[in-house]
């Protein structure tokens, strides 16, 4: 019985341990863990603490009805799609050739790790995002300010135009947005499939149709419904919640460049490091 | 039991290692290393910050170790900076060995020579 939890326990540990990062809640903190089965990094979260609880501030509504996202915040597209669903669900959906290339996938080969953008799904990876609409009231544009990784950008056109007929496949792909209600409502196309949908490798094809839902249910969260419909790779469409949350007041975008000194897999210590 | 168990699950979930890969991929968790040397160059950059230390082991034998540790920003919204630890400093840093080179290795904790924790907390804490 004692000898089982301990078993138990350390096997969670370290499964724990190889875990990459997740979307649940950052306990921001400023001095390291200590779990038992592995050593931490010096060094705390990468991005900025969330904004204080504030359950009583109303949520802002532009003029025209729609709703204000515009801030700067974290998490809200980072966890692996398999958690977000049922056990087994993800793998359950994948054609045999998704599902082999799933399984065969290791983090070291994921574009995402040598620098390369990672996608619309994978807007935050533990950093700081910023939404910024333009103009405010009755936007033509919506842009996702990406603090980590490639330090980029998703834009997302509402001024009513239609996606192209035949877009070159990209990175972020083309997005259109509209809103229903106090929903955004964001509908992506041409995506090419040199990235990874999520840090465990769940493949995707040109194919790949996105849409999303985006409300503010309160001050401080922004709730981010994404349908992945990819008949390419899954043989139906399903949908995924993450939820962002507000950064802190006084924080900003910071300076990230994932390429600028990426040792990571380099196995020497950079030259001229010997004497 | 179930119920402290998630709650310690979700604590280590939230562990600060840098979003974009794990860290055991790279270093040996079976291969702790403690090394007091002096720094030669401070890489304050992205996605990880790089401190070189010199060290002479017991024989005599002076290796360059790389010690990689958390992102810029990491540190710096925890207020430390690229001045924190300058070259000439004499610094002992607990980790990990790397996997393909020992000495391309991953800091746990660094203390700075008159014994101050560094960069772990906020400094003056």
């Amino acid at each position: 019985m004692h000898v089982k939890r301990a078993l138990l326990f350390s096997v969670v540990v370290t499964g724990v341990a190889l875990t990459v990062a997740t979307d649940s809640v950052r306990a921001q903190r400023g001095t390291n863990p200590q779990p038992s089965g592995g050593a931490p990094r010096l060094g705390g979260p990468n991005g900025p603490p969330p904004a204080p609880p504030a359950p009583n501030r109303p949520v802002p509504t532009l003029p025209d009805g729609t709703v204000d996202l515009s801030g700067l915040w974290t998490d809200g597209g980072s966890a692996p799609l398999e958690r977000l669903l049922k056990p087994g669900e993800l793998k359950s959906l994948m054609l045999p050739w998704a599902l082999t290339l799933y399984e065969s996938r290791d983090e070291s080969l994921d574009p995402y790790n040598n620098c390369m953008p990672g996608g619309p799904l994978r807007i935050t990876g533990g950093f700081a995002w910023r939404l910024v609409q333009h103009p405010t009231v009755k936007a033509t544009h919506i842009f996702m300010l990406q603090e980590g990784n490639a330090h980029t950008y998703r834009q997302i056109f509402t001024d009513g135009r239609k996606h192209p007929e035949d877009p070159t496949p990209g990175w972020y792909g083309h997005s259109i947005g509209w809103w229903e209600g106090r929903t955004l409502v964001v509908d992506t196309i041409g995506l090419h499939d040199r990235f990874w949908l999520d840090s465990a490798g769940a493949p995707h094809t040109e194919r790949l149709h996105m849409v999303e839902r985006w409300t503010r249910p309160d001050y401080n969260t922004l709730r981010r419904e994404v349908t992945i419909d990819d008949p390419g790779a899954y043989t139906r469409p399903f949908t995924v919640t993450y939820t962002a949350r507000l950064a802190a007041p006084g924080n900003e975008i910071m300076e990230y460049f994932c390429i600028e000194n990426n040792q990571y897999e380099i196995p020497t210590e950079r030259p001229g490091a010997r004497p | 039991m179930s119920r402290n168990l998630a709650l310690l699950t979700a604590l280590l979930l939230a562990s600060p290692a840098a979003a974009h890969h794990s860290w055991t991929a790279e270093y040996d968790m079976n291969k702790p290393v403690t090394v007091k040397g002096t720094v030669t160059k401070v890489e304050w950059t992205n996605p990880h910050t790089h401190f070189y230390v010199e060290a002479k082991d017991e024989k005599g034998v002076t290796t360059t170790w790389n010690f990689e540790m958390a992102s810029t920003l990491s540190l710096e919204r925890a207020g430390w900076s690229r001045k924190t630890v300058q070259p000439g400093d004499v610094v002992t840093i607990t980790g990990f060995a790397g996997r393909n080179a020992v000495e391309r290795a991953v800091a746990s904790t660094m203390t700075s020579a008159d014994g101050r924790e560094l960069f772990v907390g906020k400094p003056g804490q």
